[in-house]
């Protein structure tokens, strides 16, 4: 019975707590380029920190950005399923300033 | 009056002779790893005040009043770490907000702040205290946190620009200077006595 009474206990409190973030993020939103979101779902997503970004989305970041040139930083992708995607995918969609970014391999 | 006086002498005895880093050794990940820059590690300093303060204050009542009613002391450390991870979120959302270069510069340990021992340390002390107190220990501490990765920030810049031997470059004379601070830390043990206000 305890353990009944713990693990509600712990749901009435993360539902609180994700109810709080929820409207903080709201609240606080940030604008952002919409190809960083893309691009960082085409990476791997192992947030491994090889390529020296503290996690995919500030990779992709740094790609959409221009600050890295080659999509190769990224060491757990793979060409077929990652690289050549977020290349094809740069070249062709303007971003909120109507220009392209041009990444190589 | 006597309240006042010993909750400022408890402030300034978390803070210099009881300090969160130097002398219990709590939160030096986030010492090490953002205390190069002094920009950095202000605002590492402060995130750190929001989220230990907002965990006291949360953390204390849920204790004192829902956990410990409930005959549920056993589940404080898997609450805290939930209220403190859901704090550092917010604060993180706060900052990118307000500051996105501060966001950049704090990079991977502010998500850190999450395992930054110092914020369950202070909680986990306070469930011992009564609010006053618990109160004077998350301010006191994290003043302390801050007083300590400024000055550390100060001399690492210092040594920036300084003829060091290769070997100590970078992070070895860093861990050096830290022990320093420590021994220096020490030095100021005993000036306020707790005991004699009834504060131990």
């Amino acid at each position: 019975m305890d353990i009944l009474w713990a693990a509600l206990l712990m749901l009435g409190l993360a539902i609180g707590l994700s109810c709080l973030i929820v409207l903080f993020s709201i609240v606080f939103h940030v604008e952002e380029d919409p190809r960083i979101d893309c691009v960082s779902k085409m990476l791997p997503g192992v947030n491994c920190g090889a390529c020296g970004y503290a996690g995919c989305h500030d990779l992709a970041d740094a790609l959409v950005n221009g600050e890295v040139k080659k999509v190769t930083a990224c060491k757990a992708g793979r060409r077929d399923k990652n690289f050549d995607p977020i290349v094809e995918y740069l070249k062709t969609t303007p971003g909120p300033n109507g220009t392209t970014v041009e990444v190589t391999l | 009056m006597q309240y006042i006086v010993s909750f400022i002498l408890a402030i300034v005895s978390y803070m210099v002779i009881d300090n969160v880093i130097l002398s219990r050794y709590f939160g030096i990940c986030s010492f090490i790893g953002v205390g190069n820059k002094i920009k950095s590690a202000l605002g590492m300093g402060l995130a750190v005040t929001a989220v230990t303060l907002i965990a006291a204050l949360v953390c204390w009542p849920l204790y004192n009043f829902i956990l410990v009613p409930a005959n549920m002391e056993y589940m404080e450390t898997i609450v805290f770490i939930l209220v403190i991870a859901s704090l550092v979120q917010m604060v993180g959302f706060f900052i990118k907000k307000k500051s996105i270069s501060l966001y950049k510069t704090l990079g991977i340990y502010l998500p850190l702040i999450t395992t930054n021992c110092a914020v369950l340390g202070v909680v986990e002390n306070n469930m011992a205290y009564d609010f006053g107190r618990s109160m004077a220990n998350a301010l006191g501490t994290s003043l302390g946190f801050i007083l300590v990765i400024f000055l550390f920030a100060c001399i690492r810049i210092r040594l920036e620009g300084s003829n060091l031997p290769k070997a100590f470059k970078g992070v070895p004379i860093a861990l050096i200077v830290a022990g320093l601070m420590a021994i220096v830390f020490m030095g100021l043990g005993g000036i306020v006595d707790l005991g004699s206000w009834g504060l131990i």
